[in-house]
C-alpha cells in the first residue's frame, strides 16, 4: 500500500462533484424550462471548489508556493489542472454572487467546458508512465464517471420536480458504468505485466476497493426500488468515491517497487 | 548526438558492496531514510545461482526526463553541456508529482525540507574535473562514469531484465549483464 494521499482525495472528488453539478445544470438549461434554484447551486459549485482547492495545498510541502504551479504550462499536465481549476473555480464564484438568472446559458457553458477541462488535465496528471495500469485513458474515465454520478446525484437536489426523471436515467447510467469500469479494469490488469499484475491483485484485497464497489451496488439498489433519487442517497455516493479514491491512490503499484525482479 | 554522462554499472563487476551508496550518503549527508544511491539484487528469476548480482542505480538522468516533464514550477533543468539532470530544490513546493511519475523511483521526498531531491551526478564535481562521489568510491570499478555520445557500443545495454523498460523518457544508464557462472565437474 503506497500513499493515501487524502487532500487530493478531498481536492479531485469534491472538484468532479463540482463539474458534475455544472454539467447537469448544462443540461438541463439546453433541455429548456425551469433548471432550478440556480444561484443555490452555483454557491454550492462554488463551494465544492474551495473546499477542494484549499484541501489540495495540505498536499503541498510549501504551500505559499501554489502561485507557482502554473509556470510549466508547456508540458506539465499538473499546471494545466491547476490552471483550469483556478477558471473553473473563479467562474463558479462569479456565478455565486452575481445572481445568476434562470436562462442565463453562457455562464453555465463556460464553466462546463472548464470542467472537462479540469477533468482531462487531471486524468492525464494521474497517468504517469510510473504507474502503468494506469497509464492510459483510465483515470480521465474514472474522473468523468465521478463526475456524472455525483452531478447527477447532488444534481436532483436542485431540479425541478419535472427533471427528477432525467436526473435519475442519468445518475443510474453513470452508476452503472462507475461498476463496469471498476470491475474490469483490475480483471485486465490480472492478466498485464507484472506491475499491472501486481495492481490488480493489490486492488482485489483493497478495503477501499470493495467499499466503492459496495456502494455503488447499494445506491443502483436504491434506485432499483425507489424509481427516485432519495435526497441522503448522493451522499452515500459521494462516500463510495471517497473510499474508490482513496483506493485509486493507495493501491496502484509503481513501477519503482519492482526494480531488480521481472517486468 | 549531444554531450550526455551517464553511469555505466558492470554487473560482472558489482560485488553488492553498498560502497557507492554509502559514498553518496557521506557527501551528502540525506536525512535519515532518503537514499539517492540504491544497491537492488537480482530476482533469482534473472540471475539462478548462488552468487547474486546486483544493480547500482540513482537518476538515470534521461533523455526525455520524466520528472523534468511533470514538474509544475520548473525545478528541474537538464544541462545542455553534459545532459545531467539537476533539481532546484529552491524553486520545488513539494507536490510529490516527480516522485509519482519517474518510472525509477528517483526523486525522493524530504520530510524536513518538505521538498523533492534527487542524485545530480556530482554537477559541482563533474565541473570540477572530479568523478561523482559514487563512481570515485565503487571499489571494484563496477560503476563508470560514461559520455554516450562517445560510447561504441559493445557489450552494454540500456533495458536488462529487472530494470523497466520506459523508452518514452529513454534513460541514460547502460549495463553491463553478470555472466553466468562456469560449472566445474570432476
Amino acid at each position: 500500500m503506497q500513499s493515501l494521499e487524502l487532500p487530493l482525495v478531498l481536492f479531485t472528488v469534491f472538484s468532479q462533484a463540482a463539474i458534475g453539478l455544472t454539467l447537469m445544470r448544462a443540461i438541463r438549461v439546453s433541455a429548456g424550462g425551469p433548471s432550478g434554484d440556480a444561484q443555490r447551486e452555483w454557491r454550492v459549485i462554488a463551494g465544492l471548489m474551495v473546499v477542494g482547492m484549499i484541501g489540495s495545498l495540505f498536499h503541498l510541502g510549501h504551500p505559499l508556493g501554489a502561485p507557482r504551479a502554473v509556470t510549466h504550462l508547456g508540458s506539465a499536465w499538473l499546471s494545466r489542472e491547476v490552471l483550469f481549476a483556478g477558471l473553473f473555480t473563479g467562474v463558479a464564484v462569479i456565478a455565486a454572487l452575481a445572481l445568476i438568472k434562470e436562462n442565463t446559458t453562457a455562464l453555465v457553458w463556460i464553466a462546463a467546458i472548464l470542467g472537462l477541462g479540469v477533468i482531462t488535465s487531471a486524468g492525464m496528471t494521474y497517468a504517469p508512465p510510473a504507474l502503468p495500469a494506469i497509464n492510459n485513458a483510465l483515470p480521465t474515465m474514472f474522473f468523468l464517471t465521478s463526475a456524472v454520478i455525483l452531478g447527477a446525484g447532488f444534481g436532483s437536489w436542485f431540479a425541478g420536480k419535472e427533471r427528477q426523471p432525467l436526473m435519475t436515467r442519468i445518475f443510474t447510467t453513470a452508476l452503472v458504468v462507475g461498476l463496469v469500469l471498476n470491475l474490469i479494469a483490475p480483471c485486465v490488469w490480472i492478466s498485464g505485466g507484472t506491475v499491472m499484475h501486481m495492481t490488480g491483485k493489490a486492488w482485489f484485497a483493497s478495503g477501499f476497493y470493495w467499499t466503492h464497489l459496495a456502494v455503488l451496488i447499494a445506491c443502483l439498489a436504491v434506485l432499483w426500488k425507489n424509481k427516485t433519487i432519495p435526497t441522503w442517497l448522493p451522499v452515500l455516493a459521494l462516500l463510495g468515491e471517497l473510499a474508490g479514491r482513496a483506493g485509486f491512490f493507495a493501491d496502484t503499484i509503481h513501477t519503482a517497487t519492482n526494480i531488480g525482479g521481472l517486468y | 548526438m549531444q554531450k550526455q554522462y551517464a553511469f555505466l554499472v558492470d554487473s560482472e563487476r558489482c560485488i553488492g558492496c553498498f560502497t557507492c551508496a554509502m559514498a553518496c550518503r557521506n557527501y551528502y549527508h540525506q536525512e535519515e531514510g532518503i537514499i539517492w544511491r540504491q544497491v537492488y539484487p537480482l530476482a533469482e528469476e534473472i540471475y539462478p545461482h548462488r552468487e547474486r548480482a546486483f544493480f547500482s542505480l540513482a537518476c538515470n538522468h534521461c533523455a526525455n526526463p520524466a520528472c523534468l516533464n511533470v514538474c509544475p514550477v520548473n525545478a528541474y533543468t537538464k544541462r545542455e553541456k553534459d545532459g545531467v539532470v539537476v533539481h532546484h530544490q529552491d524553486k520545488c513546493i513539494g507536490c510529490g508529482n516527480c516522485i509519482r511519475s519517474c518510472p525509477y523511483g528517483a526523486p525522493k521526498y524530504n520530510p524536513v525540507a518538505k521538498r523533492a531531491e534527487k542524485c545530480s551526478m556530482c554537477h559541482e564535481r563533474l565541473d570540477a574535473d572530479l568523478k561523482p562521489a559514487c563512481v570515485q568510491a565503487c571499489p571494484t570499478d563496477a560503476l563508470q562514469l560514461i559520455d554516450l555520445a562517445e560510447l561504441h557500443q559493445t557489450n552494454e545495454v540500456q533495458y536488462p531484465a529487472g530494470f523497466p523498460k520506459m523508452e518514452s523518457v529513454n534513460p541514460s544508464t547502460r549495463f553491463i549483464l553478470p555472466q553466468m557462472p562456469k560449472m566445474v565437474r570432476r
